[in-house]
């Protein structure tokens, strides 16, 4: 076990770390702030696999990584809208909806990804995104390697960590965003257009999302497999709770589950033969716990889930 | 009921257009293809056992899901509460070998209900002590549950005159009968049907029924009425989750003979939807069943027959859903209509 020990394991674990969280991150972050707005959505997984196919489908039709990115963004606002219009227009339980997301995103990107094959054959791995090293920063041992010598989407994501942050806690429009989760019905009567917030949040939700399942598609990987986020979605729920909807603890948070996964890979590789199912549940494990032991109330807005029908008093 | 049939006529026949417009892309004829899907379900004796086979642990997860719901308990823990009750019922099935069968049958049959109802307690008790909501912890614990089954395959329960993943197979003794051989159909079916109408009884004829259903739809008319309202939720748990676990033991005892992963690969979620479809109603819960039963059964004959991928159930599932979802559309917007009117008559 001494292996583990050296730099060249602690870097190499790092930079794993660190890429395996990515994608979580970014949908972390937009579901929290759809989820300070009032909206829960679990169909996240489905916002990010559409995200990763229609990334991978525009790219390899166009040829453009920034159309294909773009592509992939939009499919996920559409899917996150379409979530809020159920939500919110039509007063729908969150939860069924999210759930129906779900199977229509797997459903819809198995079939079209299926005919895809039937048409090409077999389909070419990609170009993914080059690293960007930046100087000095990247020199720093271990941590230099694993967090400056990453590609433009990862630095991007430092930036939104920090701007959502900011938007959250030091802005107005956040305040006002707050406000809405927490009771709608003080918002509305200071002014505040409750369900256009909403909106807007949720678009926001599907732009990160959707980003997040194209990066994993067309800037980590380079192919597209059916279901290829694989419970992505669902494990940055459990970020979202893990870093109780507060930006900088889901960038850590979505770093330890990253980790989980990554030490996974590298005892394997080490030849320790641990099943891989148990660093799979572990994180999982590790939030409940830690939701058993905090003492701290709930960081869960209040009118999480809840319709608001402004007739109606 | 005619007026029920008028209303839902116009959302089958998109559904069906969809469908064949869906065949169409795949390449293939959409005649042809209702022409294999009813070979496939109905034109021969397997194909349409094979449908209630599927059904069955749809049905148990189903009546599962329901039940929690009604109690506005959301939970979407029924895939984790059927591999800890399937983990339940191999442990006890091998526990036990000096046993006669049926003993055994039962013995993994409580076994099963009662380990998927505590594992379905937890959450909920989570969501009225510490207000976690549940729609969280519920997909929590079904990773929990999965890693479980993983670690118990590959360690204490593993077969080991083979390499994989999988406990040795359970005796023909502890295994639920057959009930016509030769298809796969088994006694499970019937205990799946039993349970609805058991839950029917509970749910509309007794006192209990009455609690959960009025803590589920107002809590506060609950508490104000003196209603238990956390013995409510722990009944609701224990009984959903107990249920979600049946549907483990009928995967280990009557279908797979042995625990191994992915021994429901996903039906735990789909549940989530036949409770919707159903609106929570047990009797509609085994026809919702049955009919996405069909439905996958048919669409894998499409597959091996012709090259459709079966992806399009899920597609299909989705779209239903989400159609069901806004079937009310013209109400609200009227209703918006109404409102914005009023506050302009206001001004």
């Amino acid at each position: 076990m001494s292996e583990i020990l050296n730099v060249g394991f602690l870097t190499a674990f790092l930079s794993a770390a660190v890429r395996m969280s990515m994608p979580i991150t970014y949908a972390a972050l937009g579901e929290t702030v759809s989820e300070k707005a009032g909206i829960i959505n679990v169909g996240l997984e489905a916002v990010m696999l559409s995200g990763a196919f229609f990334s991978f489908a525009v790219l390899y039709y166009t040829g453009s990584m920034i159309l294909g990115f773009l592509g992939g963004i939009l499919a996920g606002v559409i899917l996150s809208s379409l979530h809020a219009f159920l939500a919110v227009y039509l007063r729908q339980d969150h939860n069924v909806s999210g759930v129906a997301l779900n199977f229509f995103s797997l459903g819809i990107t198995s079939f079209l990804f299926g005919i895809m094959v039937k048409k090409v054959g077999s389909l070419p791995q990609t170009e993914t995104l080059p690293t960007i090293e930046i100087p000095l920063l990247s020199d720093i041992p271990i941590i230099g390697e694993a967090f400056f010598s990453c590609d433009i989407i990862t630095y991007l994501c430092y930036f939104m960590v920090f701007a959502i942050w900011f938007f959250l806690k030091k802005s107005t429009w956040g305040l006002s965003l707050i406000s809405v989760g927490e009771n709608p019905r003080a918002a509305d009567t200071v002014g505040i257009r409750v369900n256009k917030v909403k909106y807007l949040s949720a678009i926001f939700n599907g732009f990160m999302s959707g980003l997040g399942g194209a990066y994993l598609a067309i800037g980590q990987l380079g192919v597209f497999s059916e279901n290829v986020t694989s419970g992505r979605g669902y494990i940055a729920l459990a970020v979202v709770v893990f870093g109780q909807r507060n930006p900088v603890f889901i960038f850590l948070a979505a770093l330890f589950f990253g980790a989980a996964q990554a030490l996974q890979f590298r005892l394997q590789a080490l030849g320790v033969n641990l099943p891989s199912q148990f660093f799979n549940g572990l994180p999982y494990l590790l939030t409940v716990v830690v939701l058993l032991l905090s003492t701290k109330k709930s960081s869960e807005p209040a009118a999480l889930g809840q319709p608001y029908i402004r007739s109606m008093r | 009921m005619k007026k029920k049939l008028l209303k839902i006529l116009p959302q089958i026949v998109i559904v069906l257009v969809v469908a064949a417009l869906l065949v169409i892309m795949a390449g293939g004829n959409p005649l042809r293809a209702i022409k294999i899907f009813f070979q496939g379900t109905l034109g021969n004796l397997n194909g349409f056992m094979e449908i209630f086979v599927k059904a069955t642990p749809l049905i148990f997860l189903g009546l599962g899901v329901s039940v929690s719901f009604r109690t506005g308990f959301f939970n979407i823990g029924a895939e984790g509460q059927l591999y800890m009750g399937a983990v339940a019922a191999t442990a006890t099935v091998f526990a036990l070998p000096g046993l006669p069968g049926a003993v055994r049958i039962i013995l993994a049959t409580l076994a099963a209900f009662v380990t998927g109802g505590l594992w379905a307690l937890i959450p909920a008790m989570l969501k009225r002590k510490m207000n976690i909501s549940e729609t969280v912890t519920t997909i929590m614990f079904n990773y929990i549950a999965i890693m479980i089954v993983g670690i118990l395959v590959r360690g204490p329960l593993q077969d080991k005159s083979g390499a994989l993943p999988q406990t040795p197979f359970i005796p023909d003794e502890a295994s639920l009968p057959l009930l016509a051989y030769p298809t796969r159909l088994h006694l499970g079916v019937v205990l799946a049907i039993a349970a609805a109408i058991l839950l029917y009884i509970l749910l509309t004829k007794t006192t209990v029924g009455y609690e959960l259903k009025i803590v589920g739809t107002s809590p506060r008319a609950a508490f104000c009425m003196g209603l238990p309202i956390t013995r409510s939720l722990v009944i609701s748990a224990l009984l959903g989750g107990g249920l979600a676990g049946m549907a483990g033991m009928n995967e280990v005892l009557g279908v797979q003979h042995r625990l191994l992963e992915g021994i429901s690969s996903g039906n735990g979620y789909t549940a989530v939807l036949v409770a919707l479809l159903a609106r929570n109603h047990p009797i509609g819960v085994v026809i919702v069943s049955v009919l996405l039963a069909a439905v996958q059964v048919g669409a894998n004959t499409m597959q091996r027959q012709m090259g459709i991928p079966a992806s399009i159930v899920n597609l299909l599932i989705g779209f239903i859903v989400v159609m069901v979802l806004s079937q009310d559309i013209v109400k609200i917007y009227r209703e918006h209509k109404k409102a914005k009117e009023l506050e302009v008559n206001q001004k």
